[in-house]
C-alpha cells in the first residue's frame, strides 16, 4: 500500500469518525401498529347555513384493549389563498352536536381521536359543503329590453327543477341591471370583503350592454358594480363581456380590455383600459374572445382587422405573427369578426371564428383558430352562399365534445361539422317562438350531472330555454327539461357548491 | 508515514474542535443602543439595513410650514431599566456633499428642543427619534445631506457598527421617493428624473410621494393601474408633441419600463 491510499484510509476513517457522532434515532419499538377505527361518518355532507345541525355519533374503537380516548372535532374551510386556514374546534366529545354557521363554501370537519393510553392520534375528515338556497341551480340572465334581471330555477334533489325564484337579482338588491343581458361568468377566487377580511368569494358576474354586476353567490347581494369594478371607472359603459384567462380575470369594454391579476393579493378591482401598441393606436376589441384558464386571452380589433392578446399586468397589448403555413394573416386581415368561441383546450386552445370580409361582404370563412404570438395559424374553410352556416345569425361552438359547431339560421338550429362541412338540421323553434340565445354546457357532478345544449326563446314577453341531450352531437328529439319565465333570455349557468371558475370554458 | 500520523491527528484535533458550541457574542455586557428597521421587521434579517436614509422634501407642504419631522427607530440592546435613559446623537460631515447645517436646515441634536425626545422611556428598550427639519429658504434650490450617528455616553456603548448611522437628504424641491428604489426603477417607474417626477403629478393627479408610493408598492394591481396610466398618459404627450418627445433634465428621453 503506497502512501496515497494509506492516506486516503485515513480520510475516509476520519470521515467514519465524524460521522459515527451522529444521534441514534431509530425506533426500536416492534409492537403492531396501533389502528383506530371510526364508523357513522360519511365522506361528505351538505348543510344550508345557519339552518341545517350536523349531528354525528360515531363509533371508536381502537387495537390497544386498554384504550382511553380524548376527541376533538374541528372545521377548516377550503380554497383560501393568502393565508392558512385555521382549525376551528367545534367540540371535544365524542357526538357532534352543531348547528352550521359558516359560510356557503367548501369545508372540511376534522374529527381528532387520541388514545391516552398510548398517545397515538389518528384525524378523520369528511367534506362539508354548505349552501344557501342561491349555491345551486340554474341561472337565466334575461331582460325585457332595457332592464336586465336574473331568474333562478332550484335544483334541491336533481338537476332538473323542482321550483323557480324569479328576478332574484332585483328582489335581492332592490334594482334591476340596465341594459340587455349578454353573459353569465363564475369566478371562485374573486377576492372580495363580504366575510369580513378579504378572500376567495365565490362570485357571478352577470353582464349586460350597459351594466356588470359581481354579486356573491352565497346571498346574490351585489360585490361591486360598474363603478366600482375598476380603480377609475371607464367613461362609456359599453360592458361585452367577464372572464377567465391565465394568472388575470379579464373585462371587456367599450372595446377595451382590462386586466386583474389574480396570482398575488389583490382587491378584486380591474385596471386601467390597455392600449394597444406603444404609440396608442386606436382600435375597439370585439365582444368576442377565445381564452382558457391557461393561456392568456386572444381578441380581434375590429378596427385594424387584427388579432391581438392580452396579458395579465402589462398595460399594452400583445401583437401577433402569423405562422409561414397560414391560410390567412392574423394581421390587417381586412375582415370583420362575426363570431369566435372556444372549442377546445385548455391547453393549447383551439378556437373557431367566423369572419365577413369588409371590401366583399358576400366573402364569408370559417377559420380555425390556433393562436400564439409568434406563429398564428388561422385554418380557413370560405362559406358558399348554398352554406346554411353563410347566412346564421348565431354560433354556438361544442364545448370540447363532438366537433360541431351549432349555429341559428332564421327559426332553425343546425349543426356544422368542423371536420366534413356536413350540415344538419337539429331544431325548429315552434311558431310565434324566437330563437334568441344558444349555448352548450355540461358539468359533471354525481347525482347533478348534465350535458345539454340549451336553446333559448321568445314568445311575447316570455322565454322558454329547451334543455336537449345529443347523441353523437345530435339533438335528442325532446328535451330533458324546459325553463321558462318572463322576459328575453340571454344566456343560462348551472351553478352548485363544488364547481371551480375553471369548471366552464369561458366563451360566447 | 509520521507525516500521515500528523495529518491524522491534526484533522482529528478540529473535528473534535468543531463540536464545540459557538460562543456567540449577545451584548449583555453593557447597554447598547442602535438604529433598526420598524418593530414590525425587527426579526426579518433582509430588512436589517431598512431606513438608513429617508429623502424628505417640504414640496407637497403647505407654504406656511417651516419645520417637519422625520422619524427613525432607535433600540437599547442589554434590556430595560426603571428609569429614562437618554442617548446622543452627533451630526457627520459627508465628503464631497452640501451638508446640513445645524440651526437652519436641522434642529441641532444639542438644542433641548431635540434633546428631550432622545430617550428610552423606563420598561422600553425602542423608540421612534423624531429629527426636526426646518425648511430653510435655500432648499428651494438646493439639497443637503444630514448624516448622523449615535455616539457612546453615560447610558449607552454603540451596538452593532453598521446600525449607528441614518442619513437624511433634505430639499424643497421635487426628489425622489425613498421607495422609488432600484427595484420600482428596474420595474415600474424607471430612471428617476424631477421632470418625470412632475409629469406623473400633473397628468394623473396623484402626489407621487413616498406615502403614495408606499400605497401602490401594497397593492400590485393599483401599482398596475397608475404605470399602466402613466405610460399612456406619456405615449399621447409624445404624440402631441412630434419630434419632441419629453426629455428631463438631463436632457435624457422619459421613458417607462
Amino acid at each position: 500500500m503506497n502512501m496515497k491510499n494509506i492516506y486516503k484510509a485515513g480520510l475516509i476513517g476520519v470521515c467514519l469518525f465524524l460521522a459515527s457522532c451522529a444521534k441514534d434515532k431509530g425506533n426500536y419499538e416492534y409492537r403492531p401498529k396501533e389502528q383506530i377505527t371510526v364508523t357513522g361518518i360519511e365522506n361528505a355532507y351538505t348543510k344550508i347555513s345557519e339552518a341545517d345541525r350536523i349531528v354525528l355519533n360515531p363509533t371508536v374503537s381502537s387495537s390497544d384493549p386498554n384504550a382511553d380516548f380524548d376527541y376533538l372535532w374541528g372545521i377548516y374551510e377550503t380554497n383560501v389563498q393568502g393565508s392558512a386556514p385555521v382549525l376551528d374546534t367545534l367540540a371535544k366529545t365524542k357526538n357532534l352536536d352543531y348547528l352550521v354557521k359558516k359560510p356557503a363554501k367548501g369545508w372540511v370537519l376534522v374529527f381528532r381521536v387520541t388514545n391516552k393510553h398510548s398517545g397515538y392520534s389518528t384525524y378523520f375528515t369528511s367534506n362539508i359543503n354548505v349552501v344557501t338556497q342561491f349555491t345551486r341551480g340554474w341561472y337565466v340572465a334575461k331582460d325585457d329590453g332595457t332592464k336586465a334581471d336574473l331568474d333562478l330555477f332550484l335544483t334541491p334533489t336533481t338537476i332538473s327543477p323542482e321550483g323557480k325564484i324569479e328576478n332574484i337579482y332585483s328582489t335581492v338588491n332592490g334594482r334591476s341591471l340596465d341594459g340587455k343581458a349578454s353573459l353569465l361568468t363564475f369566478f371562485s377566487t374573486y377576492k372580495s370583503t363580504v366575510t369580513g377580511t378579504l378572500g376567495n368569494t365565490r362570485t357571478l358576474f352577470l353582464t349586460t350592454d350597459k351594466d356588470i354586476s359581481a354579486v356573491n353567490i352565497n346571498t346574490l347581494k351585489e360585490i361591486r358594480g360598474f363603478n366600482t369594478l375598476f380603480f377609475q371607472a371607464p367613461t362609456t359603459k359599453a360592458p361585452q363581456a367577464v372572464f377567465l384567462g391565465s394568472s388575470a380575470n379579464y373585462i371587456l369594454n367599450d372595446g377595451k380590455c382590462h386586466s386583474l391579476y389574480s396570482m398575488i393579493a389583490n382587491t378584486g378591482v380591474f385596471g386601467i383600459g390597455k392600449i394597444k401598441d406603444d404609440l396608442n393606436s386606436p382600435y375597439y376589441l370585439s365582444q368576442y374572445f377565445l381564452t382558457s384558464p391557461y393561456s392568456d386571452p386572444v381578441f380581434f380589433d375590429q378596427t385594424s382587422s387584427s388579432f391581438l392578446i392580452g396579458n395579465a399586468t402589462g398595460s399594452v397589448m400583445t401583437a401577433v405573427s402569423d405562422i409561414s403555413t397560414t391560410t390567412m394573416t392574423a394581421k390587417k386581415n381586412n375582415k370583420t369578426l362575426l363570431y369566435m368561441g372556444y372549442k377546445s383546450g385548455p391547453l393549447p386552445v383551439l378556437g373557431y371564428a367566423v369572419f365577413q370580409d369588409k371590401t366583399n361582404p358576400d366573402l364569408k370563412i370559417l377559420s380555425q383558430l390556433n393562436p400564439s404570438t409568434t406563429a398564428f395559424n388561422i385554418v380557413n374553410d370560405t362559406l358558399s352562399r348554398s352554406d346554411k352556416l353563410f347566412n346564421a345569425t348565431r354560433y354556438m361552438l361544442l364545448d370540447g365534445d363532438e366537433n360541431l359547431m351549432y349555429f341559428v339560421s332564421g327559426n332553425e338550429v343546425y349543426s356544422r361539422n368542423l371536420s366534413n362541412r356536413f350540415e344538419q338540421l337539429q331544431y325548429v323553434a315552434p311558431a310565434g317562438e324566437e330563437i334568441t340565445f344558444i349555448r352548450h354546457r355540461k358539468y359533471p357532478e354525481a347525482g347533478f350531472n348534465y350535458n345539454y345544449i340549451m336553446i333559448g326563446t321568445k314568445s311575447g314577453s316570455d322565454y322558454k330555454v329547451r334543455m336537449f341531450n345529443k347523441t353523437s352531437g345530435n339533438l335528442d328529439p325532446q328535451p330533458a327539461f324546459i325553463l321558462e319565465g318572463k322576459g328575453i333570455v340571454r344566456d343560462v349557468i348551472y351553478i352548485s357548491p363544488s364547481m371551480s371558475e375553471n369548471t366552464y370554458s369561458n366563451s360566447y | 508515514m509520521r507525516k500521515l500520523k500528523v495529518v491524522c491527528f491534526a484533522v482529528a484535533l478540529l473535528s473534535a474542535y468543531a463540536c464545540k458550541k459557538n460562543q456567540y457574542y449577545v451584548y449583555n455586557d453593557q447597554a447598547r443602543i442602535q438604529f433598526g428597521p420598524e418593530e414590525s421587521r425587527i426579526y426579518q434579517s433582509s430588512f436589517n439595513l431598512a431606513d438608513t436614509l429617508k429623502p424628505f422634501t417640504f414640496y407637497y407642504e403647505d407654504a406656511n410650514v417651516k419645520e417637519d419631522t422625520v422619524f427613525f427607530d432607535i433600540y437599547a440592546i442589554g434590556g430595560i431599566t426603571k428609569t429614562d435613559r437618554s442617548f446622543t446623537l452627533q451630526q457627520e460631515q459627508v465628503p464631497n456633499l452640501s451638508n446640513a447645517v445645524a440651526g437652519k436646515h436641522y434642529v441641532a441634536f444639542n438644542d433641548p428642543r431635540a434633546t428631550k425626545n432622545f430617550v428610552i422611556k423606563a420598561n422600553t428598550v425602542h423608540t421612534r427619534v423624531p429629527i426636526i427639519m426646518l425648511r430653510d429658504a435655500s432648499l428651494k434650490s438646493s439639497t443637503v445631506v444630514l448624516k448622523f450617528k449615535v455616539i457612546p455616553d453615560q447610558n449607552f456603548l454603540s451596538g452593532e457598527a453598521s446600525n449607528l448611522w441614518r442619513k437624511i437628504t433634505l430639499t424643497d424641491r421635487l426628489s425622489q421617493p425613498a421607495s422609488w428604489d432600484n427595484i420600482a426603477t428596474l420595474y415600474y417607474y424607471g430612471k428617476y428624473s424631477v421632470v418625470k417626477h412632475e409629469f406623473l403629478i400633473t397628468h394623473t393627479g396623484q402626489k407621487w410621494d413616498e406615502a403614495f408610493l408606499q400605497t401602490l408598492y401594497s397593492d400590485y394591481s393599483l401599482q398596475q393601474y397608475w404605470t399602466g396610466a402613466a405610460k399612456i398618459a406619456l405615449i399621447d404627450y409624445n404624440a402631441a408633441h412630434p419630434g419632441n418627445p419629453l426629455r428631463d433634465e438631463n436632457n435624457e428621453l422619459v421613458v417607462f419600463p
